[in-house]
């Protein structure tokens, strides 16, 4: 048979029209397959993180959001001010940072609005008011006291033989936690750690109430590094 | 003959189309439910990711503007005695604020998740959570830590820890999950000795056990931690 012939041809036509009919069916067999196992990575990738999570975590972030906004929105000004200004500005932007930052580092005595909460019970240790502190932190916190002791990250929360210890100093119950921040977020965090509490077989007493100033008079002496240096 | 090959073909197309349209009507149906929840899963999924982002750009420039700010103040503080001595004084307190990078000798502690197992206090115990993480950090604080980084995120006398299902979230920041470094710098014999210490982190030991849970650590000359790049910002605080 020649290759030109008809029947050459003929075949050779029907060999493509198969050929391209396979093709297609591969082609959609190959999107269908890309689009199910699309759906079955999304599914996978969700599990283990319900609804209600992501709900939660996306309020975190919202807030978190805005608490960044308003601290661009404080630098921009600093920076500002400095473009602007002399030594003067500088001087005058430079005190008002040493002052919030002694405020943030827990070195100078502050007030404002806020909670105070008091827990008496036998039997807490001291996971469970690192847990108690980090709440109030996580609740919109600014600044924290325990029985006049003042609290920030670095201060030992621990546990001795009779009891917690705050700073090597044992914090006998009952507990006063003294709280200054944004008084409605801090009384919603304390009224359920209030209701949590109280659920506890150990706790005789857990309340709280909103202040619209409270005055935190104890301090932390700033302790200088010794294995750190600055780059 | 070439007639009845094309009429064939054509319906071999036809009846492979209508039996395309049943199936992908078929499995439609069947995944209508599912392929809903995961449009509402995947629209929750498409928010977090957009507020991440947001989040890492607020980030960036509240790290660029704090460096801008640096410079400035750098610049003022040399046309006065009083300004240096001022900002000397800011950025020893910046310093222990975490707001500045800082480096020395160290640890560097791995938590990572376990495996499922026999659980009795909850589906997720194999899984490393915020409250690992705070007792690792206070740990490291109680043992001569003078500063301390979550993947690569500075804590701060101020720092917070929430999260869920095995995410870790560390104030402003976005979620962490396993696994999680933690990076100390301070008395390196003090933190390595308290790690070895069988009887502290008792939780995170006894899921070592049951779940495989890994707690590892390295000491080193050297670790350096990063500044810290969020908000400092006390609204409700004033001095007396």
């Amino acid at each position: 048979m020649r290759p030109d012939s008809p029947t050459a041809r003929r075949r050779r036509g029907t060999r493509l029209r198969g050929l391209s009919v396979w093709l297609i069916a591969l082609l959609v067999a190959l999107v269908a397959t890309v689009q199910i196992r699309s759906q079955a990575e999304v599914e996978r990738s969700l599990v283990g993180i319900d609804s209600t999570s992501l709900a939660f975590l996306i309020d975190d972030l919202h807030r978190a959001n805005d608490a960044l906004d308003a601290e661009s929105s404080d630098l921009t000004r600093r920076r500002d001010t400095l473009e602007s200004g002399g030594a003067g500005a500088a001087d005058q932007v430079l005190a008002d940072e040493a002052g919030r930052l002694r405020a943030v580092e827990g070195l100078v005595p502050v007030h404002g609005p806020g909670i105070v909460m008091v827990i008496d019970a036998n039997g807490l240790n001291a996971l469970d008011l690192q847990d108690a502190l980090n709440n109030l932190w996580a609740g919109g916190g600014e600044a924290i006291d325990v029985n006049n002791r003042r609290i920030v990250t670095g201060v030992s929360v621990g546990q001795m033989s009779n009891g917690v210890s705050v700073d090597g100093v044992l914090v006998v119950p009952p507990w006063t936690i003294t709280v200054i921040g944004d008084a409605n977020r801090l009384g919603l965090v304390a009224d359920l750690m209030s209701k949590q509490l109280r659920a506890d077989r150990r706790v005789r007493q857990a309340s709280y109430r909103v202040e619209a100033d409270v005055v935190i008079r104890s301090v932390v002496s700033q302790k200088p590094f010794v294995y750190a240096v600055g780059f | 003959m070439s007639r009845e090959r094309s009429a064939s073909l054509a319906l071999v197309a036809v009846v492979a189309l209508a039996t395309g349209f049943v199936l992908a009507g078929q499995v439609k149906t069947q995944l209508l439910t599912p392929s809903n929840q995961v449009a509402r899963y995947s629209a929750l999924i498409r928010s977090v990711q957009e507020l991440e982002s947001t989040n890492a750009g607020s980030r960036r420039h509240i790290a660029d503007l704090r460096s801008q700010i640096d410079a400035l103040e750098s610049e003022a503080a040399q046309r006065s005695a009083a300004t240096q001595a001022l900002r000397n004084n800011v950025a020893d307190l910046r310093a222990h604020a975490g707001l500045t990078a800082m480096r020395g000798p160290g640890v560097q502690v791995r938590l990572a998740n376990g495996v499922p197992g026999p659980d009795t206090g909850g589906q997720t115990r194999y899984l490393v959570d915020f409250q690992d993480v705070q007792d690792v950090v206070n740990l490291l604080y109680a043992q001569g830590a003078e500063g301390v980084a979550v993947n690569g995120r500075r804590i701060t006398p101020l720092t917070a820890y929430s999260g869920s299902s095995g995410q870790v979230v560390i104030d402003q920041g976005t979620p962490f999950s396993s696994p999680i470094t933690i990076a100390a710098v301070g008395d390196r014999n003090r933190m390595e000795t308290a790690l070895n210490d069988p009887s502290v982190l008792p939780d995170v030991r006894a899921r070592e056990v049951l779940f495989q849970l890994r707690l590892t650590f390295t000491g080193s000359p050297d670790v350096a931690l990063p500044a810290y790049d969020s908000s400092l910002q006390i609204p409700h605080v004033s001095a007396t």
